[in-house]
């Protein structure tokens, strides 16, 4: 999986994911998380649109950001999940902590 | 109606990893075109979940062998996994979901809602699981 980060300023980053969300991949997604909130970007969108996969390792990774986040008075939130990944969110009752966006783009224009 | 095919592989982990499993599993779905996308993700997530298991839990520490079959029938479609590790500890009990902000403890869960059967079997020193979901008609 490959992670591109945009910093669109006001404290906000993107992450673009590109592949699959496993547990192969997963600790490089908690890396990128910790480094964009200790650089003080600590509200942090996920970009999902190319991620083909996701499992509950990858799950678990998209919690711990999302914890890493909100514990530096941040949030993290998801955009543009692929049916496998909505299934998922929804066998997981994961759907309201990671609220899905249509764009990760515009994920944090309401504050 | 298609006829039924069985498709193999054979991994260690490491250097192999689920990612193998997904590979084996994209010519499985380029040859079968008659299974549904929903059936296609589905059983996919349900055996990346088990494959996660046994790679994650199963390593005694030196690696750890995987004979995978997955089989398409007329209205299932089967995976069997032996493995080489430790026996396996894992309840198959479905559990409930753990708290929505612990970070791990979902993946049998997961298995146990996208396919019918889950069964496990200790044998000749050799993990057998196997699980099976029923395709859309």
């Amino acid at each position: 999986m490959d992670i591109t980060v945009k910093d669109l300023g006001d404290g906000v980053a993107v992450l673009h994911l590109d592949g699959r969300l496993n547990m192969v991949t997963a600790s490089g997604l908690r890396d990128q998380v910790g480094t964009a909130v200790a650089g003080g970007r600590n509200r942090i969108a996920v970009d999902l649109t190319k991620i083909e996969f996701i499992d509950s390792s990858g799950l678990g990774a998209l919690i711990n950001g999302l914890k890493t986040a909100r514990q530096a008075g941040g949030d993290l939130r998801i955009a543009s999940p692929n049916e496998q990944v909505k299934l998922v969110l929804q066998l997981t009752n994961m759907e309201r902590l990671l609220t899905a966006y249509d764009d990760a783009e515009t994920a944090f224009i309401d504050g | 109606m298609a006829e039924a095919s069985v498709h193999t592989l054979a991994m260690v982990a490491p250097p192999d990893d689920v990612d193998t499993v997904h590979e084996m599993l994209e010519s499985v779905w380029a040859s079968a075109p008659q299974i549904s996308m929903r059936d296609r993700f589905s059983f996919e997530t349900a055996l990346i979940e088990l494959a996660s298991n046994v790679i994650r839990h199963a390593d005694g520490g030196g690696g750890i062998s995987c004979d995978l079959t997955v089989e398409i029938t007329a209205d299932q479609i089967v995976a069997c996994l032996i493995d080489s590790g430790l026996a396996g500890n894992i309840s198959l009990i479905a559990r409930s979901m753990p708290g929505e902000l612990e970070e791990s403890g979902r993946g049998l869960s997961i298995i146990h809602a996208l396919v019918d059967e889950v069964d496990y079997d200790r044998s000749d020193d050799l993990n057998h699981w196997r699980i099976a979901r029923t395709l859309d008609s």
